[in-house]
């Protein structure tokens, strides 16, 4: 007779609490789950068309063409990103996610699904924002009639781009120290495979 | 026999053979008690929804065990993620105590022990553990993990050192 791990006995000893799901339930969550990535997808769409909303009604009410053209660089940037997140939506729900994959492969498939989300969030979420901001800003501190003595003006603006710059480096520097991360976790993942 | 009535018979029987094998990792995975329940109802759907692939590439239960064991890791993903920092206080109330651990082993406690010391492995060293308590061999775990069997038996025999390691030092703290 060979020496059962105790572990296992234990392990195996763990009370079975009533699972009282029917098929027509895990029918119903399956469709849930659908509508709720639907009902995720317009949530975004509505935020950006508060913003795009919002910079239209700038652009077309502001006299100034320097703040103008601000706005309708910041409506600009926000439909490419519109456009972005359709498209890693349409990817996501077309895309295999094998659920049946090896755990390893599953594993590193999704630390890669998130890398490339983190390190590309610069290009698509971001930088779209950069020449709108930087334009609407440099139109509303230092171009627009304030009144303000230059030397104020310079100042607003710097302040504010300062602040701008400061938000956006700081996504930018979090995303990175994540991806780092992630690599790290991928290289132990790939090493742990080869042994 | 529709399909849908093939695809429910076939879920139907994956559910009998491998049921409780979903509520011990749905424990293992996840402290709070509805987060839990809604852990395992995931597991179910998802491997209802996943039956309609079941392409022989394997057999049923190491397809069972993949389904259930990668979503489990993408629940546990997901709320390390939304509790980066914090311990969940189900965790913290399940730390070894050097007062009162020998008491609850006593009082056949262990069981939430291991459950809590296995929730704060990494990812591959949990799947690993769990599968072994559910009293798999390597060749079956390295099936199913995709390491191999070598890799499987030492990660085990680390696990196990571990575990001892742990227990014992919270027992003489």
């Amino acid at each position: 007779m060979t020496d059962r791990d105790p572990l296992l006995t234990l392990w195996n000893q763990q009370e079975q609490e009533p699972f009282t799901m029917t098929l027509a339930d895990i029918h119903q969550r399956a469709h849930r789950f659908q509508s709720r990535i639907r009902t995720r997808n317009i949530t975004e769409y509505a935020a950006s068309l508060l913003v795009i909303g919002i910079f239209a009604w700038m652009a077309v009410l502001i006299p100034e063409p320097v703040v103008k053209a601000g706005a309708a660089l910041i409506v600009a940037g926000t439909l490419y990103v519109c456009w972005k997140l359709h498209q890693l939506g349409r990817a996501a729900s077309t895309g295999t996610v094998d659920q049946a994959a090896s755990l390893a492969d599953f594993h590193r498939a999704e630390l890669l699904r998130q890398r490339a989300a983190l390190a590309t969030v610069w290009n698509w979420y971001l930088a779209p924002f950069v020449p709108g901001m930087l334009v609407f800003v440099t139109g509303v501190t230092l171009v627009a009639d304030t009144g303000l003595p230059l030397m104020a003006r310079l100042t607003t603006f710097a302040i504010t781009a300062g602040l701008v710059s400061a938000v956006f480096g700081a996504v930018w520097w979090l995303n990175q120290r994540a991806v780092k991360a992630l690599d790290k976790e991928i290289a132990a993942l790939d090493r742990a495979r080869q042994k | 026999m529709t399909p849908d009535e093939d695809l429910d018979a076939r879920y139907l029987q994956a559910a009998e053979t491998f049921g409780p094998a979903l509520q011990r990792l749905a424990r293992a995975t996840e402290a709070n008690e509805e987060r839990r329940r809604d852990l395992l109802q995931d597991m179910h759907v998802a491997l209802w929804q996943s039956l309609a692939r079941y392409d022989g590439r394997c057999s049923l239960g190491t397809w069972v065990y993949r389904v259930a064991h990668n979503t489990a890791a993408s629940h546990a993903g997901r709320e390390s993620r939304r509790n980066r920092g914090s311990l969940p206080l189900q965790d913290a109330e399940d730390l070894p105590d050097s007062r009162s651990l020998s008491k609850d082993l006593e009082r056949a406690d262990a069981l939430d022990r291991l459950n809590a010391w296995i929730r704060r492995l990494r990812p591959p060293d949990r799947q690993v553990i769990t599968l072994y308590l559910e009293d798999l061999d390597a060749t079956a775990i390295a099936e199913i993990t995709g390491f191999s069997p070598g890799a499987v038996a030492t990660r085990i025999s680390r696990l196990k050192a571990q575990l001892t390691r742990d227990f014992k030092g919270a027992a003489h703290d």
